[in-house]
């Protein structure tokens, strides 16, 4: 024996079956055996149901997903990036478990495999789990479990105490009738408690061991199990009595570690597994390139049209209600929460295949929604209610904040499929689709019309139909045909010109580009719009494009390649940054205070979040950020079609909430890249009656108050809008 | 029972209509082609007759209407057991779409109508270009049917059908027209449906239209289109003009002048 403590520590140990006897152990290892029998059980049950799933093209993701992504699942970073502190406890909690676990495999190997084997073998017992290795082990496994309690202590006063209201997991809707999730929040006191109990009769039974052992020299490196045994021994227990009552506490705990491995795959505990393996196979581009339908038929209409990492997120749910918080429809009223979505789609799934839960689940008087039964029941409008799906502005932040990696908006988009094949929508969403079907823009106006704003522009832009250009500016539909916005697409237009910036338009042969129109599930429409604008652009002669849309950056830049169209696409802030921080735009200060709203589109989906920055810092704005904004912004509402449907619903709409929010910070410019977002927040600020203290405005309007022409010096004009 | 549904493409009228150089009709060239929307209404209450009980519908168009194609495969994909494609046997070997009159167009209806009857044939009650309403009447005339016009529902009822009719200021009142029988749909029971594009991209594949050539029954009346005007302001409009704000400014004026809001 070699090592720091190979003089002190030549042959300490102790015997795993302390106080056992045969008898004892025999009945021991039955109850093992059917532990653990019930948990290969429920973990087939759950595999079975994952394959019941299609493939879903993940592989590749979890090989390249396994050193950083691993690392991930370790730190817990995902789940302190929202909350810290509960963060730092899931960490412990996390490694407790882990070393209780490793400790107990180690032992396993000792006891029943190197013992046996060796005695099989050589003839004699052998055994690694005495002196220094002991030590060691003790060592770590007492104070990582000490930690392991102390956070799960911590864990119950803050679900007991402290009682953060998501937690209280309220439905985003209550459904006629009523219901109840008391089962839900008895499932994690389950689980809670469980381990809490379990921790706490293995100190008692380590103090009880101690004292019993006459506090022997050794276990001072069980620090936490020693000073159990001094307090015990304080409180008057002789060695005698310890080792009796060791004797009784031992099965205890011994029945208790071992229901709970049975529990595992029954619970809220199957989250360990099934997290670690979602974490690596979560993609975040399935949102910003959605999926292909399930061959067939569009939609999902059975749980086989399911992939089986969207039946792996359903029951990767931990329920934390951190998309419940953000989410811009929960929070207008919608009756949409990610979270409410998953836990009954899960529950419906689960139910529906023969899963077997304890506790966790949502209780109805009738067979509605997550209860839903029998033949013909539609996932998209019986299971998950049409005005749920249609409420998704598909802002893609519960995708973002969720700790587990769990993908809603896919999933959400693959449910609309169905509800548009079987014409389920809102009038004007029908409406809208139809005005694309047949003129290619939203508003129904004539395709001739879409570049008629132009002709107010005393400059004629290059056609890149017919002349090469540098850039292809993609205009949009809302840029283009809006009253209120083409003004913005003019100014834009002279900014541009006068920066000597070579750009030209594919003029009415531009289609809306079709990310909304994905969005909201008519799939067939969106190839019909992308096929007719690749082929346009195909004919067209340019280097790279730029767009006004951050909507339409995300089709060209994310959907489009898909159907092999790969361009460099920027925004239009992007190439405004540059220009103006190369000289080629001329301003003076404007010395505004004002805040600036990340599109979602734009921030959350693409990361640009630093080019309107750097055009608001090179035209001496001071930016005043709202608590809500980079990646962390928060929707105007309008995204995934949303801007087509009826919002009067709405208690308060995701506009008016984000206008409020800007009134908090003094400012008196709410500034914006997004023509949707014009229209947006222009009524909100209206609606809310802000409209005198905050003026809404496109960044391209600053800029051109910047700048100095020769030909017409200083202010270029108020807002337009 | 076996309900044929005759519909019609008419101009998009968010196009910027012009007249051709002899002022006799209008420029096609350019003009995007949409269902006519009384059609529309006509093959949604022909398909809610479908749902409530197993009829069979079969959409009709003329050949010689443009983007016909596409509105036959659409209403296959809204769920037409059949779509037909109706060429002019007297002039056969004319090629490209033409513009047809009403009266020619019940004409060759009536033929198709007479080669493969229908119990009960419903069309839009108007169109775009077909403002007073002729075809449904002109078709049952020469059918000699029964015919009710303004129909706002229309109800199986063994051999015959209840047909709501409505009037004005919207009285209606119940009629029960035995089968066969022509009727003009005003509204359907229903917005028209949705038809995904995707399944009307299946209708087109699988090419489910029957083309059959048809004589026309009766030749049309002989009226000759002599002159197409341009929509004229009336004399009580007043055009107003400016931007966007601007404009709505002035609105707000108006309405407060006259007393319609207050403040």
């Amino acid at each position: 024996m070699t090592g720091p403590f190979s003089l002190i520590a030549t042959d300490v140990t102790r015997p795993v079956f302390e106080g056992i006897g045969p008898v004892g152990r025999a009945i021991f290892y039955a109850v093992a055996a059917v532990s653990t029998v019930v948990f290969v059980w429920g973990v087939w049950l759950r595999v079975r149901k994952y394959r019941m799933g299609r493939a879903a093209q993940r592989w590749p993701t979890i090989r390249a997903a396994l050193g950083s992504r691993l690392r991930t699942v370790g730190s817990g970073a995902s789940v302190a990036k929202g909350n810290f502190a509960t963060g730092v406890a899931h960490f412990l909690i996390f490694w407790g478990f882990t070393v209780a676990f490793l400790a107990t495999v180690i032992l396993t190997i000792d006891t029943d495999v190197v013992r046996k084997a060796s005695r099989l073998i050589v003839g004699h017992q052998d055994s690694f789990f005495h002196g220094t290795f002991f030590i060691v082990f003790t060592f770590v496994v007492d104070t990582m479990g000490f930690a392991f309690l102390l956070a799960l202590i911590y864990m119950a006063v803050r679900r007991g105490v402290r009682k953060p209201w998501p937690l209280g997991y309220g439905r985003a809707d209550v459904p006629a009738g009523g219901y109840s999730r008391k089962r839900l929040v008895e499932g994690d006191w389950l689980f809670l408690g469980l381990l809490i109990v379990i921790l706490v009769t293995a100190y008692l039974l380590t103090g009880l061991r101690i004292l019993g052992q006459h506090m022997v020299w050794f276990t001072v490196f069980s620090p936490f199990g020693r000073a159990v045994a001094e307090v015990l021994s304080g409180l008057g227990m002789t060695p005698a009595q310890a080792v009796t009552v060791h004797g009784v506490v031992w099965w205890v705990h011994a029945a208790l570690a071992l229901s709970f491995v049975a529990y595992i795959p029954y619970s809220k505990a199957m989250h360990m597994p099934v997290d670690a393996v979602n974490l690596l196979a979560t993609d975040r581009s399935a949102t910003l390139s959605l999926p292909a339908p399930a061959a067939g038929h569009p939609g999902y209409q059975e749980i086989s049209d399911f992939t089986w990492k969207e039946l792996l997120d359903l029951d990767a749910c931990t329920k934390c209600g951190r998309c419940h918080e953000v989410c811009p429809a929960r929070t207008a009223g919608a009756p949409l929460s990610p979270r409410d979505l998953i836990l009954d789609l899960r529950q419906w799934v689960d139910t529906s295949t023969g899963g077997i839960t304890l506790l966790d689940r949502e209780q109805r008087p009738g067979r509605t929604g997550p209860l839903a039964e029998g033949k013909g029941v539609r996932i998209a409008g019986d299971v998950i209610e049409a005005a749920t799906l249609w409420s998704c502005t598909t802002c893609m932040h519960c995708v973002d904040v969720c700790p587990v990696g769990i993908e809603h908006v896919p999933t959400i988009v693959q449910l609309r499929r169905s509800l548009v094949d079987e014409g389920t929508m809102d009038s004007t969403l029908q409406q809208a689709l139809q005005n694309l079907a047949t003129q290619g823009n939203s508003f129904g106006k004539s395709a001739r019309m879409r570049a008629r704003w132009t002709r107010e522009l005393d400059f004629e832009i290059p056609d890149a139909r017919k002349q090469p250009v540098k850039y292809l500016w993609f205009v949009g539909d809302f840029a283009s045909f809006d009253e209120r916005l083409q003004e913005s697409s003019r100014i834009l237009a002279r900014i541009l010109r006068d920066a000597g910036v070579d750009f030209g338009l594919l003029y009415e042969a531009e289609r809306n580009a079709g990310n909304d129109v994905r969005r909201t599930g008519e799939e067939g429409l969106f190839e019909m719009l992308a096929e007719h604008n690749i082929e346009v652009l195909r004919g067209a002669q340019f280097e790279e494009i730029f767009t006004t849309d951050p909507h339409t950056l995300n089709a060209l830049r994310n959907e489009y390649p898909r159907l092999g169209a790969s361009y460099k696409v920027w925004h239009y802030t992007e190439l405004l940054a540059q220009l103006l921080e190369n000289g080629e735009i001329d301003v003076r200060p404007l010395g505004y205070r004002v805040t600036f709203h990340d599109p979602c589109y734009l921030a959350r989906y693409n990361g640009v979040l630093d080019a309107p920055r750097r055009i608001l810092r090179a035209l001496g704005c001071e930016l005043v950020e709202m608590p809500r904004h980079g990646a962390d912004t928060f929707c105007c509402g309008a995204g995934g079609g949303r801007i087509w449907m009826d919002d009067g619903f709405l208690t308060e709409r995701p506009s008016e909430s984000r206008i409020t929010e800007a009134l908090q910070l003094d400012v008196g410019q709410f500034v914006v890249a997004c023509p949707k977002d014009v229209t947006m927040f222009f009524d909100a600020a209206k609606t809310t009656r802000a409209d005198d203290r905050l003026a809404v405005r496109d960044i391209t309007l600053l800029i051109d108050e910047a700048m100095t022409r020769p030909a017409e010096p200083g202010m270029a004009g108020e807002p337009t809008v | 029972m076996r309900i044929v549904v005759p519909v019609k493409s008419v101009p998009d009228l968010v196009e910027e209509i012009e007249l051709t150089a002899d002022e006799t009709g209008i420029d096609r060239e350019y003009l995007t082609f949409v269902l006519s929307e009384w059609d529309a209404q006509a093959l949604e209450e022909a398909l809610l007759l479908k749902d409530a009980g197993g009829a069979q519908v079969v959409a009709v168009g003329l050949a010689d209407d443009p983007e016909i194609d596409q509105i036959l495969y659409t209403a296959l994909a809204k769920g037409a057991d059949a779509a037909v494609k109706i060429a002019d046997a007297s002039v056969a070997g004319l090629s490209g779409p033409r513009v047809i009159r009403t009266a020619d167009r019940a004409a060759l209806l009536a033929g198709y109508l007479a080669d493969q009857p229908a119990d009960l044939v419903v069309t839009g009650v108007q169109a775009a270009d077909d403002l007073d309403g002729q075809l449904p009447a002109t078709l049952a005339a020469l059918l000699d049917l029964p015919h009710v016009s303004v129909a706002v529902s229309v109800v199986a009822a063994g051999g015959s059908v209840t047909v709501r009719q409505e009037f004005a200021a919207g009285r209606s009142h119940e009629l029960q027209v035995q089968l066969p029988a022509v009727i003009g749909v005003q509204s359907a029971r229903q917005a028209p449906r949705y038809a995904p594009i995707t399944r009307i991209r299946q209708a087109q594949q699988a090419g489910g239209l029957t083309e059959v050539a048809v004589s026309p029954r009766a030749a049309g009346a002989g009226l000759v289109v002599r002159r197409m005007h341009r929509p004229e302001a009336g004399g009580h409009a007043e055009m107003l003009t400016g931007s966007a704000g601007n404009v709505a400014d002035q609105i707000v004026g108006l309405l407060r002048a006259r007393g319609l809001v207050k403040g």
